[in-house]
This record gives structure tokens, sequence and C-alpha cells, in this order.
């Protein structure tokens, strides 16, 4: 590992401050399971590492605020998987965040760390687009709250400004109910980075959520507001023309090792009307 | 250590009860203070990358690859290597599974997988085997078929419910 | 006397340095003052080095050198198991991604990864092949040079060499029904969990050389040349391994550091990461066609195989590979016909080498899959027209060599029946079964000395290593069991040349029966002394005194060791010595320079569930039957048969290397190269065992430990192709390769 500075803010504004300095110069460390790998492979050369672990605000937890939940920056994804809010409400994160890696992945990498990355094949974004997830950033000029689909651009790209800091995770609580399921296609059993990722959410009122990632520069999401995929009775070809619309922002890469487009993009296929069904039938069966 | 920026930083940690105070380069990972600097060999170097598991040691009650932390984020941690798992009496009873079920075969990945089953059967004293299958995935094995790890992990839990 | 401790599992010795992290692998050793070293390599695989500028990483404190090839003896010294074509550090041109440039020696390890990055090659990219299509082609750059083996008919072309083999007349026979399909079998590697590393120190007039090394005499040697110094100045400490399976049997990267270490003078270690353990050693690749002619009657009447290995740039151990491996190609049938002709085919890539089977899971796969494929021409069941046609015990199956040394029909009876083969099936599943039959060693020495102590403990000197398979604990168990002595009196010294006798080399599945026997007989040795000392002592005839079994039989009672031993050295003390030696000489007449020593068979049964939506494979149930003569330790049997399965299912189902258009490794390292992990077993793995006795090692014992790999491809795929009804041609059966398969338009 080439060497760096190293500090650690005790607050949130000094934090700012920091990144503000240095800019591109400057990396957050949360659970470093992406970045010390980067770190040593020299794929990220910073000046300084800043370490976001001691500060108070930040603290891990998840809560119940205002009709949300809060979900802080330096929160790990085995808390993320185990917590019975999440459960509760956004059972596709809960899943997703479980096939995050092996457990001692799980026990150091934050959601905030996943999605701060942009990684299209990052397991937890498909969830959080289709449960309408904002970011929560603060900068030198305040807070911002930033819809997830707002917060990715492409591989290691988001919309976050110079000097602006995730802090937190917001999921609406839903008001009705409803179901959802989290898919993913691997190349073995053990913990595998995904070559589809797939979520899909379904609610009482006939919306459905469907949203994918590792099949394109960035996760999408897509609304289907007509009833119509939500009812597994209606048309068959309606319905199939809803879902092939929706699978048609995928574009996968064909440098890629793990799968070819073609594979991914059939994959996406049954991965869609599998997660489907699948929320299709919790919804019936007994809601998020 | 103060919020100041730093290449060198001095952290405190307790490592198998131990405490232990000393000056790390902050680009040293948990892994090569544990193993360079502390001399505690027990703790395997292989992948680097956090897919392995020979890595890993017990943080503050929690299992991690310690090639993926910062020996600086350990500041103030409680750390258990493979080390600390043998009681004064001995072995503990999941390294005498270990051994009696023959879990160990060429041995390089043991250590990890020995933590890693630690801290599982910690936060879960009654598994099912396909639970046990899970807590290990993150501890790759080439030359069993990780049936004798599973068989010994499965034997301590019932020990420990006599 | 107590209970026979052969066909026991007690723990493993070793077994507490193992689970308390007390064992010391080679890159745990502490060597006072020892530097770092760092490969310097560039980023493609054959170039001309025009260049080495080092000046900006010798000018960081702290760096001591960074040598090249203008910095070894000259000529540069080359070595090899088979060929000694491989320079120590790449002289004029690099040969294979990852063919190191120069070595950097520093004082840390930071320091030598920084000065690493410092020192900058110029070079230029030379036309290259890495496929067996661009190896072959008539226009295709050489990889070695031609005046390197001027009298050799193919030193114009990138084959290295031919192995045919056969008999009958295979142009002259006819069968009712011919099937011919080519496969292919993938380029994979050990990944055992310890990476490969090495130390060199200068000794005195001498010097020390640690490493993961297999065959540490065998290293010996390589360094005493290298060096020009005599063995006896030349140790090597071999420490128990950490998993070898192939990979750590020959020198690598030794020579270099031992010549960095005698420049410098002080040691010099060299760790390498994983990555560059994968860019150090790989299994051959393989491309086979297979022309099987059957009757309908279900008689083969001919194979006509031909193979073809990818190997490296160097010749490493992998041409035998390649002979040994495809020898035994038409599998453990009485064929009349056989044809087979394997080449060995050099590329600009890593230098392939031995890898557990040892050249025959790549034929394996082509021959019994192809079988099946015959089996189905003529609509007969795939169990039965292997028992048809298997070779019985006695049969010379290979008609100038070993006949059949086990009751294999057993074997292949067991498994059907533990995968229940004539049980229904479910819907959506398939089953397949594959036999599989390796020569095993065709040479051997075994050197050991057995130590009995005034105290009725032993120490047992063996050369063998322990990687893994539990060599320690099966030698300390025959000790043991011939010498009275509890299995905790008894500590077995290995991995060290100055203290511990020659051995050839730990492969081939060989160490139980040919160090076992060399154990044995220094044991029997001892013996017989203790027999002579309780004669004398009781006034007796030596004829009138036996021993066996730890126990002393006078005529009229039984002593145990110590009743003898004690009185027999008297005041003084001491000990008894006794030695052994195993020599199975090469046999110039024979194809492989000698007949093998015992047969590893095994038979393999799968059921798979096949998701025809994803492709996705699920081993519903994993059956793995060997012939091994006699367990002596059931638990490590059970063990390595369950470990070679497992390792067999990587290569079946994911593993595979990856190049792009330069011949860069595109997946070194863990992320995009998937080893199984535990959730990847076999919803059941049942393993089983067949035990005549009638092996040429102790007790009856056979090698074991590479039967369970050799034909789980071929079971696997033969299961996937009878659930999806689709044949699977090449490996590995990744989902997406199922997949595409399920979308020919024929299935």
């Amino acid at each position: 590992m080439h060497a760096f500075a190293y500090v650690r803010p005790a607050t949130v504004a000094e934090a700012v401050a920091i990144l503000l300095a240095h800019g591109p110069d400057a990396r957050v460390l949360a659970g470093g399971t992406d970045l010390v790998i980067r770190l040593r492979d020299g794929s990220a050369k910073p000046s300084v590492v800043v370490d976001l672990k001691r500060i108070a605000e930040l603290r891990p937890g998840i809560r119940e605020e205002d009709g949300h939940l809060v979900i802080s920056a330096t929160t790990v994804m085995t808390d993320v998987a185990a917590d019975p809010l999440i459960r509760r409400y956004a059972s596709a994160l809960a899943e997703a965040a479980s096939v995050v890696g092996s457990v001692q992945i799980r026990n150091r990498a934050t959601l905030a760390g996943n999605i701060c990355n942009a990684s299209p094949a990052a397991d937890t974004a498909p969830s959080l687009l289709v449960y309408g997830a904002v970011v929560v950033a603060q900068g030198p000029d305040g807070t911002r709250r930033i819809p997830i689909d707002e917060f990715f651009v492409r591989s290691g790209v988001t919309t976050l400004a110079r000097g602006e800091l995730v802090t937190a995770i917001e999921l609406p609580v839903p008001t009705g109910r409803r179901g959802a399921m989290h898919q993913r296609r691997t190349r073995r059993r053990g913990h595998d980075l995904a070559s589809v990722t797939v979520s899909c959410c379904v609610d009482e009122a006939g919306m459905t959520r469907l949203a994918y990632g590792s099949v394109g520069p960035r996760p999408v999401v897509y609304a289907d507001a007509t009833g119509v995929l939500a009812d597994p009775s209606a048309d068959r070809e309606a319905r199939l023309a809803i879902l092939e619309a929706m699978f048609a922002g995928a574009s996968p890469s064909p440098r890629s090792m793990r799968a070819s487009p073609e594979y991914r993009l059939a994959m996406l296929r049954v991965l869609g009307a599998r997660a489907l069904q699948g929320a299709i039938d919790r919804l019936h069966a007994d809601g998020d | 250590m103060a919020t100041d920026m730093t290449n060198l930083g001095h952290i405190d940690l307790t490592v198998n009860g131990r405490h232990r105070a000393l000056d790390v380069a902050v680009h040293h990972s948990l892994l090569d203070v544990l193993r360079d600097d502390l001399r505690l060999t027990g703790t395997k170097e292989c992948c680097l990358v956090g897919e392995c598991g020979a890595c890993t040691v017990i943080m503050d009650g929690r299992t991690v690859d310690s090639c993926l932390v910062l020996a600086v984020e350990a500041d103030g941690a409680q750390i258990t290597t493979v080390e600390g798992l043998a009681t004064d009496s001995g072995l503990s009873t999941l390294q005498q599974a270990f051994l009696d079920k023959g879990a160990a075969q060429c041995g390089f990945c043991i250590p990890g997988q020995l933590l890693s089953a630690e801290a599982f059967l910690r936060e879960t004293p009654h598994p099912t085997r396909e639970a046990a299958e899970e807590a290990i995935a993150g501890n790759l094995c080439r030359c069993a078929g990780y049936e004798q790890i599973l068989d010994a992990i499965m034997a301590t839990a019932e020990a420990g419910q006599q | 006397m107590s209970a026979p401790i052969i066909g026991s599992s007690p723990n493993r010795v070793g077994g507490i340095a193992r689970v308390t992290g007390q064992h010391e692998y080679v890159a745990d050793i502490l060597v006072a003052d020892a530097l770092e070293a760092k490969f310097v390599t560039i980023d493609c695989a054959h170039a001309r080095i025009i260049s080495v500028d080092a000046s900006a990483a010798l000018a960081l404190p702290g760096v001591l050198a960074v040598m090249t090839a203008a910095d070894m003896p000259q000529p540069v010294p080359r070595f090899g198991p088979q060929l000694e074509d491989r320079p120590v550090i790449a002289v004029g041109e690099t040969k294979y991604h990852g063919d190191p440039v120069a070595i950097v020696v520093a004082e840390t390890r930071d320091l030598a990864m920084q000065a690493a990055a410092l020192v900058h090659v110029e070079y230029e990219e030379l036309p290259a092949v890495f496929t067996l299509a661009g190896a072959l082609d008539p226009s295709a750059p050489l990889v070695q040079d031609p005046s390197l083996r001027p009298k050799d008919r193919f030193a114009s072309t990138n084959v290295l060499r031919e192995h045919p083999i056969g008999w009958g007349d295979v142009d002259a026979a006819t069968a009712d029904v011919v099937v011919e399909h080519t496969y292919t079998f993938p380029m994979v590697t050990h990944f055992a969990i310890e990476p490969h590393a090495y130390m060199a120190a200068p000794d005195g007039d001498g010097i020390a050389v640690w490493s993961t090394i297999q065959h540490p005499n065998w290293l010996q040697k390589v360094i005493a040349q290298v060096l020009h110094m005599p063995l006896a100045k030349v140790r090597v400490f071999a420490p128990d391994p950490g998993g070898g399976f192939g990979g750590k049997q020959h020198a690598k990267y030794e020579p270099l550091v031992a010549l960095a270490a005698m420049h410098i003078g002080r040691p010099v270690r060299l760790v390498l990461t994983l990555e560059e353990t994968f860019q150090a050693v790989r299994r051959a690749s393989a491309e086979v066609r297979v022309r099987t002619g059957v009757n309908r009657d279900g008689s083969l009447v001919f194979e006509d195989i031909v193979a073809d290995y990818l190997i490296g740039a160097y010749a490493d151990i992998a041409d035998r590979v390649v002979g040994k491996g495809s020898y035994p190609a038409a599998g453990p049938y009485n064929v009349p016909n056989v044809r087979i002709m394997a080449r060995s085919v050099l590329s600009h890539t890593m230098p392939s080498t031995a890898f557990r089977g040892f050249g025959n899971p790549q034929v394996n796969w082509a021959v019994e899959s192809n079988l099946d494929e015959a089996a189905r021409a003529i609509g007969m069941d795939r169990l039965q027209i292997r028992l048809h046609n298997l070779a019985r015990k006695g049969d010379a199956f290979i008609p100038f060599d070993t006949p059949a040394d086990g009751h294999w029909e057993q074997t292949v009876l067991r498994a059907a029946e533990l995968i229940g083969w004539d049980s229904p099936l479910p819907e959506g599943r398939g089953r397949g079964i594959a036999l599989g039959v390796k020569s095993g060693p065709t040479t051997g020495l075994s050197y050991s000395t057995v130590r009995l102590l005034g105290d009725g403990s032993v120490v047992v000197f063996a050369g063998t290593s322990d990687m893994g398979q539990g060599a320690r604990t099966v030698f300390a168990q025959i000790a043991a069991q011939e010498l009275g002595a509890p299995l905790g009196w008894v500590a077995v010294v290995m991995g060290d040349t100055a203290v511990v006798p020659y051995d050839q080399q730990t492969s081939a599945s060989r160490s139980t029966v040919l160090m076992g026997n060399s154990v044995l007989q220094a044991c029997r040795s001892i013996q017989k002394q203790l027999s002579a000392m309780a004669a004398r002592l009781h006034g007796l005839d030596e004829a009138q005194v036996t021993m066996d079994r730890g126990v002393i039989h006078l005529p009229d009672r039984d002593l145990t060791v110590l009743d003898v031993l004690v009185p027999g050295l008297g005041r003084l003390g001491g000990e008894l010595t006794g030695n052994g030696e195993v020599r199975k000489d090469a046999d110039p007449t024979h194809p492989l320079s000698g007949a093998p020593a015992f047969f590893e068979f095994n038979c393999t049964a799968i059921e798979v569930d096949v998701d025809r939506e994803t492709g996705d494979i699920t081993i519903a149930r994993h059956v793995t039957v060997s012939d091994v003569g006699k367990s002596l330790n059931p638990l490590q049997v059970r063990m390595q048969d369950e470990g070679a399965a497992i390792q067999g299912l990587g290569h079946t189902l994911m593993e595979h290397y990856i190049w792009d258009e330069k011949g860069r490794l595109r997946n070194p390292g863990a992320i995009d190269y998937r080893i199984p992990t535990s959730m990847d077993l076999p919803l059941e793995l049942i393993g089983a065992t067949i035990e005549n006795e009638d092996g040429p090692g102790p007790y009856g014992s056979k090698g074991m430990s590479e039967g369970a790999l050799l034909c789980i491809s071929s079971a696997v795929g033969a299961a996937v192709r009878d659930a999806i009804g689709v044949p699977m041609r090449d490996l590995p059966l990744t989902p997406e390769r199922v997949w595409r398969a399920l979308q020919e338009p024929s299935s």
C-alpha cells in the first residue's frame, strides 16, 4: 500500500471541511472493504484518507423518524440485514444486504459505502431504488436530500459535490401493504459479485417498481402504475410488454469477465420475472 | 489519536486480552501489524482482497478480514486471533473439535476458519448445518470438502448444549 | 498389545500446532536481518527487453539491489526437472505475463514494493501465442529458441514433444458405431491457500534455503547446481506447506532468491502474492479429440485419441504431465485397439506444472464423456457399458503394463448402488457415472531412518512433505504399531535436508506406499535388533524370538519393547536405529520408464438438478468410491477423497483462467477466479472405499488422494447431459454454458 495521511474527524463539519479542502485527493473511509483493496492495488491514490467511524453524529444505527427509516452512514450490512425495521418495511433491502460478500465483509461494509462507490453491481442499489430511498448529504452549504435515482451517475461517480458527505440514507415507511423481493445472479453460491441484480416491489394499490443493476453503467428503476404488472391474472402479453419496456434500459458491457451481454440480458428477464412473482406472492402472503 | 493528519499513528488495542500500545504506519493493515509488529503469525496472509478469509480475526465481537482493516482503525479495539483461543486448561472445545473431526489438513486456512466458527457459535449457539455453511463461506479451504470443518462446528454446538 | 493403531483415525500429528496458529509456514519464519524482495514485471506477455533503468529505485534509502539477468552469473543459469530450459530470471525477453525482468531487494516490504514500481523497463512487445490454435499455426512465432534443441524434428515448431502410445490396429478395426467428438479442458490453478514463499540465507560457506516446496531434495540439487556448491553445503528447509496439489513440486524462484542472497550477503525473503502465484503455477489446458468404436453388444472396439495440451513457455514438469497423464487415456477397459497421440504444445503463458491428477483429468473428461455418447448411440445403459468392458483384476488392460491391480467392478457397483442408479429419476434431474484410472509412481527412491530412543519413544525421519495429506500421521501410525509406542510418543521429522535422509519426491500419491514401506522396513530392522537383544538377554537362539506389533514373543511368554530395550541397552542407555530404503528403478524399456507401483482407481456418480432458465447446476448427490487397498487412517482417506472431489468440482463448474488478446491474465487472484466455498457443496456427499488389502503399500494399502478428482468432470457432465438432453463438451460447466446449450435449436 502506498503511503497516505490518515485523519479521523470528530464531527461531520470537520469531515466536510477536510473533504472540501482536498477534493479528489481525499477518500472517505467507512468500512474499507472496497477502499482498502483499491489503496493496495493502487487504483486509488488519495493523499488523505478520512475515517468516519469516530464521528458521533454518524454512529451506526437505524431508527424510525417522521415516517422514515434513517440508516446512518456507518451502519454495516450485517446490521441492515438483521434490523427488525428493515426486515419489516424493506425486506428486499435486508435480502440484498445479506448477500453482500461474506460474513466478514458484511461486518465491515456499510450501506452508504456501497452506494457511494456507485458500482453498477452494488447489491443494495436496486432495492433502495424501488423503495424510493433518499440520500442525505451534508456539505459546505448545508444538508441536501438526494433521491437515490438522482444519486448514481456511472461506475464510481455520483452526484455528490466537492465537500459533500453522505450522512444517512432514508427510506419512507410504507403506509400500506407491499411485497418485495431481491434476486441476483452469481458464478457460485458462495459470495460473489453479481452479474445481474434485480429488486421488485409491488404495493396494494397496484404500483410496481422494478430496479436492476450490473447490466449498464448504473442501476436503474422503472415503475408501472397501471396495475397490470401487479396483477398476475392480467393479460400475459400485456405484462410482458411492460416488462420488456423496463428491460430496454439494460446495456451490459461486452468486456465483463463475469458473463456475456446475451446471458445477462436473458437473466435479467428470468430474475425480473421471478422478483415480480415473488413480490406479488409476498404481498398476498403477509406483506413486506 | 487526535484529528490531526498523520502518516504514523499511535494505537492502543487489546489483543487476546493483552494490552498493546504501538506506533504504526497508517497504510499498514491490521494484518500487517499482527504479523510483523506483534509477531502473531497465526493470522495468515493469502488473497489480500477480503475473499479468502485466511486473515480473519475477531474485532469487537465480530469477524473481520484483517487485510481490509487499517491498523489505525483498530485503535481501541478488542482483537482475538487464533493465538487467543486456547484457554489455560488447554485447547478450547472448538479447537479440540477441529482436531477430533479432522478439520485441519494443511492447516493454512484453519486460524480463519476457527475464528469465523468461534464468532458464529457465540452468536448462534444452536445452529443448523446450513447456517454453519454460510458462516464459513468467507473462509476458503482448498484441502478439504469443508465437511470436517462443518462437523467440528456442529459437534462444538452440540457439546455446548449438554 | 493395545488396539491396532493402523486402521484407526487418531488426531493428526501436527494438528495441535495447526489449530493454535503455532505451525510455522515459510512466510511465518523470522530470520534476523532478512531483506524483502519484489519482482519487476511488465504488462505484456512476450517482449524484448530493451533496457532496465533502476536508478530511481536504487536512489531510495534502504534499497540494496535491483538485479536483472545482467547481474547473474553468465551464462544465466537455467534449470528444470525435464529440460534445463528455464533461466533464473528473464534473459533478453519475457516469455509470459508475469515473467520477472528484475528483482528488487530492500530492507522492508514497503520499500521493495515502492522501488519495484520505480524501475523503468523499456520493452518492445513481440508476437506471441496463447492458444493451441495460435501455437500450432505454421506461421506462429516460436516460443523456444530452436538452437536449444538442434537435433529435434520439432525444433521449428511449438510442439515440445509427442507421446504416441497404443496397441492393436485402430485403422484396421471396424466397429458397428463410431462416435467422434472434441472436448476442451480449461487452464486452472492450484490455489493453495498458502501462496508460494521462498527465503535464502548465506550459511557459513554454504547456503540455507527455505521454500514451500514439495520436493526439498530435488530443490537441493537445483540450488547446488546453480551455485556450484556441493549438496552438503545446501541446506533446504521445507516446513509443511499450506497445500501443494502438485504446484509446489518443483523449483520456481528459489534459485533467483538464492543468487540474490549470495550476491548481497544477507538473507532474502520473497513471499509471492496470490496474483503472482497464479502467474507461477497452473494446470495445462487441453483439447482432446476422441473417436470411439463400439459394437452393438457394447464391446469397445477401438479408442482413437488425439490430445493436445497447452503448456507454458518452459517445460517445467509439464511434458511429463502430458506423457504420463495421457498414457492410460483409454481408461480401465479392455479395448483391443488403442491409439493415443498426445502433444505438449509450448505457448507464451506461465509454465504449467503438476496438478493433482497429473494430466489425467483432461483426457478422462473427453474419453469418459465420449463413452457416454457411444452408449447412447447403441442404446445401452451407461453403467452397463462400463461394466461390460471393465478390466477385471489381472487383466492386462494396457497390454505391456502392470495388469489391473484391483477388483474394480466392486468399486463401480458400490458407486452405482450408492447413487441409486436403477432407482427412478426425479423430474428435472440427471445422473452420470464415470470411472478414473491413473498410473501411480513409475520410479521412486525413499530412504528413512527410525530411532527407538531409550525410553521407548520413537523418532521417524522421512523426507516426505506433509502438505495436508497427513503423511506425518500415517508414518507415526506405522512406527507406533510396529514398535509398540503410543502415537503421542512418536515424533516425525521432515523438511530439513541436513537432517532427514533423501526422498525423491512427494507426488503421484506415492508417500504412503513408498515412504510408508521404507518406514516399515526401518521399524522391522529395529524389531530384528530387539529380537536379537531379547535372545541375548534370555539365552535363546534368535530364531526362537519373533516380534510383531510392538510385542516380543519368546517361546514361553510375551515381552514389551521396554522389557527388552531397557536391560538390553544397559547402564549407558542409548538407542536403536533402523534404516529403510525403497527403490523403484527406472525401466528404460517401459513407455513411461517404469510400470506404475499401483493404479489409483475411482468411480464417481453424480445426480444433478438443472435450472433450465438460468443454467444453474445443483449437485444433489455426489458419490465417490475409491479402491484404496486398505485405509491406514480412514478419516484421512475420507478427507483426501472429499477434498479431491470438491477441488474437481471447481474446474468442473467454475474455475478457468481468462486471457486478454495480449496474453495477459485477466483474472489472477481471488476476486474473479472462483473456487468452491462451503456454500457450493453437493447437497449430499457420500464417500466410500473398497478395501481388499491388495495394494503394494504397508498392510495392503494403495496410494490415494488424486482418484476422486480424475473423473468428476465426466460424471457431472454426464449427469447434466442426462438432465438437459444436450451434451456439454467444454469445461467449466458454467451456468451460462449450460444456458447456451439449452438455447440450441436441437434442445
